[in-house]
């Protein structure tokens, strides 16, 4: 089963989208991480504060799990979801919110920086959200910006990687140090345009997604998207010469690419009251991941349907049923 | 100085793409009053990766490079000089 990782309004939101797009039917039969508590505005686009990855939880030994054995936070990551919830939705487990603050920040894949800076300049000194240098050590993933980020030999936990479960793991390590090239070269091209802008990059299953914010940041846009498409391009061409590797890249400029998927959360808001309204299902077109999560999303709120995904990727395509 | 922005985030790109950063050169050349052209000198063996297959980080720099200059009302080329 793989992780999938959803954003939301809150915790809760983006929790049970992912269960929904997991075919979970409770919170207690998935692993849920939260990896970035909301925080208002930061996409500039409409609360798209929260982000958790879940996935069903293993019933016999995967061969994901031993990749996430090492890790003591592991028992305490569903505890913070339910406090995360808890603060926005009023469950019974009170209590515990300021536990999942500092957890979720010590679980973390997501950078933010603001400001452009000159590329390869000081940037030790401006991720230091969490209170000890190693705030970032607590997810799997940053593992490997940890080692690349300049202090700490990489050479213990590279060793780690390659003794224990092999490619898995690798992959996976190797995806964060991606994600990190991709985030230092967005940062590195805002700096260069002289431009205020603020890059976000995480990290969704095998995509990397990087947000570049900010409203100076329009003139990377360009007519129709061509500038961001050229950025894009460049982007993994980066990576692509610095990891040998090439994950996907999801990536968004001023929220450019969000105001288009706000128009698909339209669309399916509007299929969805037609469902409530008339009864039945209504199946859509074929759809990525990304997009389904829109939908998802966009149909969560709405009492009276549900969705679910159907078929294999590429045709892999979501259903809007009534309750 | 005009073709400021150009210069700086051609340079970043090319810095960013090639495997020897230090033999990267970015000159720019006032080709009007509202167009500069930036020229790009790279080691031999990185011309390649500057310009990619078919072109295509080429044509990508080229178009990052307009919007940099747009920042500054005006029109840029790039030419990757062998």
């Amino acid at each position: 089963m793989e992780w999938v990782e959803v954003r939301g309004k809150t915790v809760e939101v983006a929790v049970a989208a992912a269960l929904q797009e997991l075919g979970i039917e409770s919170v207690e039969h998935a692993e849920v991480e939260v990896i970035q508590e909301p925080e208002k505005g930061f996409l500039g686009f409409g609360g798209q504060g929260a982000v958790v990855r879940v996935k069903q939880k293993p019933r016999s030994s995967r061969r994901r799990r031993s990749r996430r054995g090492g890790r003591s936070g592991k028992s305490s990551s569903s505890s913070e979801v339910s406090s995360g919830s808890g603060r926005s939705g009023g469950s019974q487990k009170g209590g515990s919110g300021g536990g999942s603050q500092s957890g979720s920040k010590g679980t973390s894949s997501s950078e933010k920086r603001s400001g452009p800076k000159p590329a390869g300049g000081g940037r030790e000194g401006s991720k230091s959200s969490g209170s000890s240098k190693n705030s970032r050590s607590g997810g799997s993933q940053s593992r490997s910006s940890g080692g690349r980020s300049g202090g700490t030999p990489p050479s213990r936990e590279k060793d780690q990687t390659k003794t224990r479960e092999g490619a898995k793991v690798a992959e996976d390590v190797d995806i964060d140090q991606q994600r990190e090239i991709v985030h230092e070269f967005l940062d590195g091209l805002v700096g260069a345009f002289g431009l205020e802008g603020t890059v976000v990059s995480s990290v969704d299953g095998d995509v990397i997604i990087a947000d570049v914010t900010g409203e100076q940041t329009e003139a990377l846009v360009g007519e129709k998207g061509s500038v961001l498409q050229a950025i894009l391009e460049l982007t993994r061409t980066v990576v692509q010469r610095k990891s040998q590797a090439g994950a996907r890249i999801r990536l968004d400029i001023a929220g450019y690419n969000a105001r288009r998927r706000e128009a698909l959360t339209i669309y399916a808001r509007r299929l969805a009251d037609k469902v409530v309204e008339e009864g039945g299902e209504v199946m859509l077109e074929p759809m990525n991941a990304a997009e389904r999560k829109v939908v998802h999303d966009a149909v969560v709120e709405i009492e009276g349907v549900r969705t679910f995904s159907e078929g294999e990727d590429p045709y892999r395509s979501v259903i809007i049923a009534s309750e | 100085m005009k073709g400021d922005i150009v210069e700086s985030v051609v340079e970043y790109l090319a810095k960013e793409i090639v495997e020897d950063a230090e033999a990267v050169e970015v000159t720019i050349i006032e080709e009007g009053p509202d167009e500069v052209v930036a020229e790009v000198r790279a080691a031999k063996r990185d011309m390649g990766r500057v310009i990619g297959r078919r072109g295509r980080v080429a044509r990508a720099i080229r178009a990052v490079a307009q919007a940099a200059a747009e920042e500054e009302g005006l029109d840029a080329g790039v030419e990757f000089i062998d």
